[in-house]
């Protein structure tokens, strides 16, 4: 597997002579494979290897973005000459700017792991493992869950220099174990490496929360103390996370478009960041989209806002500085990551007087981005925990609250750090289960 | 293309697959996008490819590629067997497919009005019309921002199978997106989103009257801002309008009609079904409660002819008269129980694989006009438009906060009623309604499901319906 590095600088070359002010390309190829789990058996095995080109240009500050998973590069040279003509037809971007000048990029040790490349052709094997593994707790009766093995090679080049390539191989996974009559547990893991263990102990996790949650009670909504586990905070901090993108701000998708760098949004406790340069987690990158150098960065520090993620265009726009989190029109975060406590979640249960645990969510919704209301559904293990102890497994129920009181009413952390991703946390994540104080909850009530 | 799909099954069947199918698939886009009139930028996407299953000892193989030289796709097809192989011991009970009555035939979609009947500049223009009519219509509140997408797209198949189909297929589509915030210094911000999209050509664009519909979005933004007041807090008669009836049989009938999600074959990603296998027939509402998925609506978002599994499609009722009717199935669906599959068969891309979807769901119209649903209510609510919604994984609870919703006085529509909430289950929302309108509206939108996510075009329709006692709630 190997992108033709020369047929690349060429294409910006050409691009570049047909009277293109800025090109960039980035090429990727990626090939995966899926084994999907359902009923404890295999439903599907999936295979896919991509050739994917992404185009920018601009001329005269008009912008143009493509995006091509062609038969054949050659298909790339057509809509070239569609492009110069809309180009005079067509208005300046509002948030043009030129792309950089090359930086010097620091590559760190390559993340390429040959345990991912081998096992690619026998993920039959690792499927069955972390079935098996699932149904060593006896009560369960049936899993479902996916495990993803990828490497990815991708070359940037720009019209001002820069001829960039990284490669990586990454894993996802993620598991759903279901214990009559009525409990059910997820979790899930991602890593840039394969490490059977940790899938072991995801396939643990999310076998003892099923047992442990069979039986439940109803509880009445109202205002409770939440522990939210890192699959939960890790979904609610990719919205609030998103929002930090300063095009999210000047798009009317932000509760941060009332707010700039300095200002107190979140409790002390929290420090969130934008850590491309870790190597554990699948979104690490030596460089963004505009082929400038990545750098770890905090977006919230002990609650201070400390930046929005920039690219060159919304940087100009807004009088920052980039941030290296291009995405060409769009900044966007690499791998989120958030500071651990130092606590544990035994201790954060005892400092509850009346609250519940969630172990998962989906389905988060927003009634306003800019004011952050919003609700999502509590599903899976979700327990009912009184004076300091967990007491009963409850049915489902919603937080339904504004995101600013999620963040400003966090009051501890846990010093222990999970890997996270799957449907509903997609940038690949390091968090800590956390206790938030006096969260608004929901239920049906017909 | 033919000669390629058919040398893929050619080459799954030397390699040992019982069945293979291999579909051409591309997808072509342009579109442009703004913020307060002034153009971000252009953009264009182009995905092209071959998908091709496989059924080996049982096991359901996927590949895709884009490199579509024959050494390629032999190595793509000969490794989705090789790697399905490997995984027949994690498969208790072997996959087969139903019979069913397969397509050989060509159809598509003729615009009224080409994409290319109007020139760029006036696609451009109408973003600066959108953003000056938003701005243009709030007097007390202002309106920050109005961003609009506008993208016109083509979607290209040749599906083929070992069985015999052979189904040609090119569909254009438009859609718009825009996204209107508004505020004001002492009530704060709203904010409204809206998806339209239709099969079909620029005739959508005159239907749509996106710059009118932006003056009216605003103004009504504006009001609900300045005006609404709280809901009733006892039990009342709600009159549900067509927007949130549609999304509401989308999410809490066609979801728990997928038999794939009934057999728990989605069970970690979209989720369960409140929906057993055994439940045909079993009373989910009254007698107003029917609701149908139809692929063939013409002009509509996610119309199709045939399946990607090569089979015909029809209207699917899966509510009838308050019972549970009839699942969506696909060929591996159909098989385990016992019926013929319906063609709910779709795939995003040349990347995914064919998996149970829904189309254009909506709940069938009844006979009242509007203002009949009114006239007998002294006091009740009309909800009108949505902001946030959401329902568990087995489609069983459910919450939607309205927008634009009026206090029903006496029988008429008097002042405005803000962020009201209707939380309720499945069978209290089929159970509860009371008379149904005749006027059935359709509304866009992409429905996720499936790993990778796969996103395909829908519409979701329905009247306006009232339903009897409800206790609202309010949002915080």
């Amino acid at each position: 597997m190997k992108i033709d590095v020369d047929f690349i600088a060429k294409l910006v070359n050409e691009l570049s002579k047909k009277g293109f002010d800025d090109v960039a390309v980035k090429a990727m190829i990626t090939d995966t494979i899926m084994s999907k789990i359902a009923n404890s058996e295999v439903s599907v095995v999936q295979n896919w290897k991509r050739v994917g080109v992404d185009l920018y240009l601009a001329k005269e500050k008009r912008i143009f973005v493509l995006r091509f998973e062609p038969k054949s590069l050659e298909e790339l040279y057509k809509p070239v000459e569609t492009l110069l003509t809309l180009s005079r037809k067509i208005e300046e971007s509002s948030i043009y700017a030129p792309l950089p000048e090359p930086t010097k990029i620091t590559y760190s040790e390559e993340v390429f792991d040959k345990g991912i490349h081998d096992g690619m052709d026998n993920i039959g094997k690792l499927a069955e493992m972390f079935i098996e593994v699932a149904h060593r707790e006896k009560k369960i009766d049936s899993v479902a869950g996916m495990l993803q093995m990828s490497e990815t090679e991708t070359v940037l080049a720009t019209s001002k220099g820069a001829l960039l390539e990284e490669r990586k191989t990454f894993l996802q996974s993620y598991l759903r174990a279901f214990a009559e009559p009525d409990g059910s547990g997820q979790w899930c893991f991602t890593s840039t490496f394969l490490d059977t263990k940790e899938l072991e102990t995801m396939a643990f996790i999310a076998s003892r929360y099923a047992v442990e949650s069979r039986n439940r009670s109803v509880i009445e909504p109202g205002v409770y103390d939440v522990i939210l586990s890192p699959m939960v905070f890790g979904n609610l901090l990719e919205y609030i996370v998103s929002m930090a993108s300063a095009y999210s701000v000047v798009m009317g998708w932000s509760m941060f478009m009332k707010n700039k760098p300095g200002d107190k949004v979140a409790s002390e406790h929290l420090t969130v960041l934008d850590e491309p340069r870790n190597r554990e987690l699948p979104n690490y990158r030596s460089f963004d989209d505009e082929a400038l150098e990545t750098f770890n960065k905090p977006i919230i520090e002990n609650g201070i806002l400390k930046t929005f993620l920039h690219n060159t265009k919304t940087a100009r726009l807004l009088g920052a500085s980039s941030t290296a989190n291009a995405g060409w029109i769009s900044p966007e975060p690499w791998n989120i990551v958030v500071r651990p406590g130092n606590t544990t979640l035994d201790e954060m249960i005892s400092e509850i007087r009346r609250g519940i645990l969630i172990t998962n969510n989906w389905y988060t919704r927003l009634q306003n981005y800019v004011e952050g209301l919003f609700s999502t559904v509590a599903r899976d293990a979700i327990f009912y925990i009184e004076n300091g102890r967990i007491v009963k497994p409850v049915t489902k129920i919603r937080i339904a609250d504004k995101l600013p009181n999620i963040l400003n009413n966090i009051e501890m952390m846990e010093k222990e750090l999970y890997k996270i991703q799957w449907w509903e946390v997609s940038t690949p994540s390091k968090i800590p289960f956390v206790l938030i104080r006096n969260i608004n909850t929901s239920k049906h009530m017909i | 293309m033919e000669d390629l799909l058919l040398y893929a099954l050619q080459v799954a069947e030397e390699a040992g697959a019982k069945y293979a199918e291999a579909r051409y698939h591309s997808v072509e886009l342009q579109g442009m996008s703004s913020r307060n009139g002034a153009l971000i930028s252009a953009y264009s996407e182009l995905s092209e490819g071959i998908a091709i299953r496989v059924l080996v000892d049982g096991v359901l193989g996927f590949a895709s590629t884009n490199n579509l030289s024959r050494d390629s796709i032999r190595e793509v097809v000969q490794k989705a067997v090789a790697r399905a192989r490997t995984h027949r011991n994690a498969v208790k009970k072997p996959i087969e497919l139903s019979e069913a009555r397969l397509g050989r035939v060509k159809y598509s979609v003729n615009p009224v009005k080409k994409f290319s009947d109007i020139d760029v500049e006036e696609k451009i223009s109408l973003h600066k019309l959108f953003w000056d009519s938003a701005s243009n219509s709030v007097k007390e509140a202002k309106v920050p921002v109005a961003t609009l997408s506008y993208t016109e797209w083509v979607e290209k198949k040749v599906v083929v199978n070992s069985d015999g189909a052979y189904v040609e297929s090119s569909i254009p589509r438009i859609s718009i997106y825009y996204n209107i915030v508004a505020h004001h210094p002492q009530k704060g911000y709203i904010q409204r989103l809206e998806t339209l999209g239709a099969s079909g050509g620029l005739e959508w664009l005159e239907k749509w009257n996106v710059v009118g519909a932006a003056a009216d979005e605003a103004r009504k933004l504006e009001e609900i801002l300045l005006t609404a007041v709280e809901p009733p807090k006892d039990s009342v008669p709600v009159v549900v309008g067509s927007e949130i009836v549609a999304l509401i049989v989308h999410e809490s009938c066609g979801h728990p009609s997928e038999a794939d999600r009934i057999l728990g074959r989605e069970a970690a990603q979209a989720g369960r079904s409140f929906i057993k296998p055994s439940m045909i027939g079993y009373r989910i509402g009254n007698e107003n409660a029917t609701v149908i998925d139809d692929p063939t609506i013409p002009g509509s978002y996610g119309y199709y002819l045939y399946d990607d599994e090569g089979v015909a499609a029809r209207p699917r009722y899966l509510y009838k008269e308050g019972l549970i009717n009839e699942f969506l199935h696909n060929r591996e669906t159909a098989k385990i129980f016992g019926v013929e599959s319906n063609a709910a068969a779709r795939a995003m891309d040349y990347t995914s694989e064919p998996i149970v979807r829904m189309a254009n769901t909506y709940l069938k119209p009844g006979d009242h006009r509007f203002e009949e649903l009114l006239e007998d209510v002294k006091l009740g609510v009309y909800i009108k438009s949505y902001m946030e919604w959401n329902i568990d994984d087995e489609r069983w609870s459910q919450r939607y906060v309205g927008l634009e919703a009026y206090l029903i006085e006496h029988g008429e529509l008097t002042k405005l009623v803000r962020n009201p909430v209707l939380e309720l289950t499945t069978k209290s929302f089929y159970s509860s309604i009371d008379a149904v309108g005749k006027e059935l509206r359709f509304y866009a939108g992409t429905c996720g499901k499936g790993e990778p996510m796969q996103g395909v075009p829908v519409w979701f329709g329905g009247p306006d319906v009232r339903l009897k006692n409800i206790r609202l709630g309010v949002a915080i």
